[in-house]
């Protein structure tokens, strides 16, 4: 298994290394612009920053779909399939390796966000007043039962972040089995591509149906999400399951 | 048997590319499977390296219906290259190693070292020669039960192809079964001794090469001639 990643994170290493790149160019920005006061440089690579926190998951998990899409349809999937490695162990490096890089991109993020705006209050005192503005007025805003809707403090902002990371790990996996259907059973079939795309956003409207079912009576937005992202990744294993048994029975590469 | 088809069959939507082929192949023979394009070979063989799933039937490595197990004891050498563009010949080897146990780095040195490859080569700028010359090294470098070459013979100039004929006989002993499918019949009369005529998808026989020489005086390639001839013009 751990060979497998191995080699699925050098099929996207390149890819990495140009997010952490320009992540490092705009963070040498940020400084610069903190040091010399200058608003404009300060918002610009704010602007980048998040931009590539919220893009790099994103690319990360696109490029892990493409990656699988080619291992199957393309002549490189000799090097994988011909490997006595089960399709279990295969899709299971791959699940891992996404995970992995999606959990290491964000914590990165996460802890690089935290850095960055302590450093700004530790610098602008009114920058800290307009924190604790923003932070005043979102907690004023209630659910119907009184239940403020967010207090933006690390805890918080932890759990959006493992929400939001367990959402995306189960778009991808979802994405897995209608890439892997596409390859497997619908293989030179018309509007193949349709059909899976169809599934994909048939399964993704049910997995969300699925959270908001069982999360609805649940009165503290932290719960919820923290349900929400538990849901989603037993959904991601429902699929990842379904997405090795189809490989396992039906896959001819 | 090594290597067993029962009744398998392949069909890619109308098209049936393998069709209830039966045949047993033996350890200790070195076999040619022969056909013209679209014969059928390349499917049984990535039937029986268990990259294709049989549309009905079954291939059996040992005994057992091709499996996981059955790919730690059989090397397969595709005739299409198949590396990941990003890989350097030692990135090749090297990936041999990590899944395949049999798989011998100073063997693969050594093959590289008569096919005048080397480790730094990027895979994406080999010439075609040179790709099939390391399909077979790589392939080779094993130590496997079985090993099955589509067109090992295929880009690759008069001299290397000695040099790879050398190292197919140089594996060609009683423990193994080498399954070889090429064009050229002239090249594999010399080194098989036995052959596997395949025609529209369909077995049409299975021969001991020296048997139809001494009983029926007839080369493979004259064999070749009668089986195909009217197909091919």
């Amino acid at each position: 298994m751990l060979k497998l990643m191995k080699y699925e994170f050098r099929k996207t290493w390149f890819t990495k290394l140009i997010l952490l790149g320009v992540t490092a160019v705009a963070e040498i920005l940020f400084l610069f612009g903190l040091y010399l006061e200058n608003e404009n440089t300060l918002g610009t690579s704010v602007f980048l920053l998040t931009i590539l926190a919220i893009g790099g998951v994103l690319v990360i998990g696109l490029q892990s779909v493409i990656t699988l899409h080619q291992d199957m349809n393309t002549r490189q999937s000799y090097m994988l399939f011909m490997t006595p490695n089960s399709s279990y162990v295969i899709l299971g490096a791959k699940v891992l390796e996404f995970g992995l890089s999606v959990a290491v991109t964000g914590a990165f993020f996460f802890a690089l966000g935290t850095l960055d705006i302590t450093l700004l209050f530790a610098k602008s005192g009114e920058l800290n007043q307009l924190w604790n503005m923003i932070q005043d007025f979102l907690s004023r805003i209630t659910l119907a039962n009184g239940t403020s809707i967010l207090n933006l403090n690390t805890q918080t902002m932890a759990i959006v972040t493992f929400n939001m990371l367990c959402a995306w790990i189960n778009m991808v996996t979802t994405a897995y089995l209608a890439v892997t259907v596409s390859a497997a059973l619908l293989n030179g079939k018309r509007f193949n591509g349709l059909l899976s795309f169809i599934l994909f956003l048939a399964i993704s409207w049910a997995s969300g149906w699925l959270e908001q079912i069982a999360t609805q009576q649940i009165p503290s937005v932290e719960t919820s999400m923290l349900v929400q992202g538990g849901i989603a990744l037993l959904t991601a294993a429902v699929m990842y399951v379904a997405t090795a048994q189809i490989m396992e029975k039906k896959l001819s590469v | 048997m090594m290597l067993e088809s029962k009744e398998v069959t392949k069909t890619f939507g109308a098209k049936t590319a393998v069709d209830h082929i039966s045949l047993s192949l033996e350890k200790g023979h070195v076999y040619a499977m022969l056909g013209p394009n679209g014969s059928g070979k390349t499917t049984w063989m990535k039937l029986a390296a268990g990259l294709l799933k049989p549309s009905y039937g079954l291939v059996y490595f040992a005994g057992e219906p091709v499996s996981i197990e059955s790919r730690k004891h059989v090397a397969y050498m595709s005739t299409e290259p198949y590396f990941y563009t990003w890989m350097t010949v030692r990135d090749v080897g090297k990936y041999y190693q990590d899944f395949f146990e049999d798989f011998s780095y100073d063997r693969y040195l050594e093959l590289l070292r008569k096919m005048e490859l080397t480790e730094s080569m990027k895979t994406k700028s080999l010439s075609s020669g040179m790709m099939a010359k390391l399909k077979i090294a790589v392939t080779m470098a094993r130590d496997a039960d079985v090993y099955m070459l589509d067109e090992p013979f295929n880009g690759i100039d008069l001299l290397a192809r000695d040099e790879i004929r050398a190292c197919i006989l140089e594996y060609a002993t009683e423990e193994k079964l080498l399954l070889l499918s090429s064009h050229l019949v002239e090249e594999m009369e010399a080194i098989a001794d036995r052959a596997v005529f395949i025609k529209e998808g369909k077995l049409v026989e299975c021969v001991d090469l020296e048997d139809m020489r001494t009983q029926q005086g007839v080369s493979m390639a004259d064999r070749y001639r009668q089986i195909y001839g009217h197909t091919e013009g």
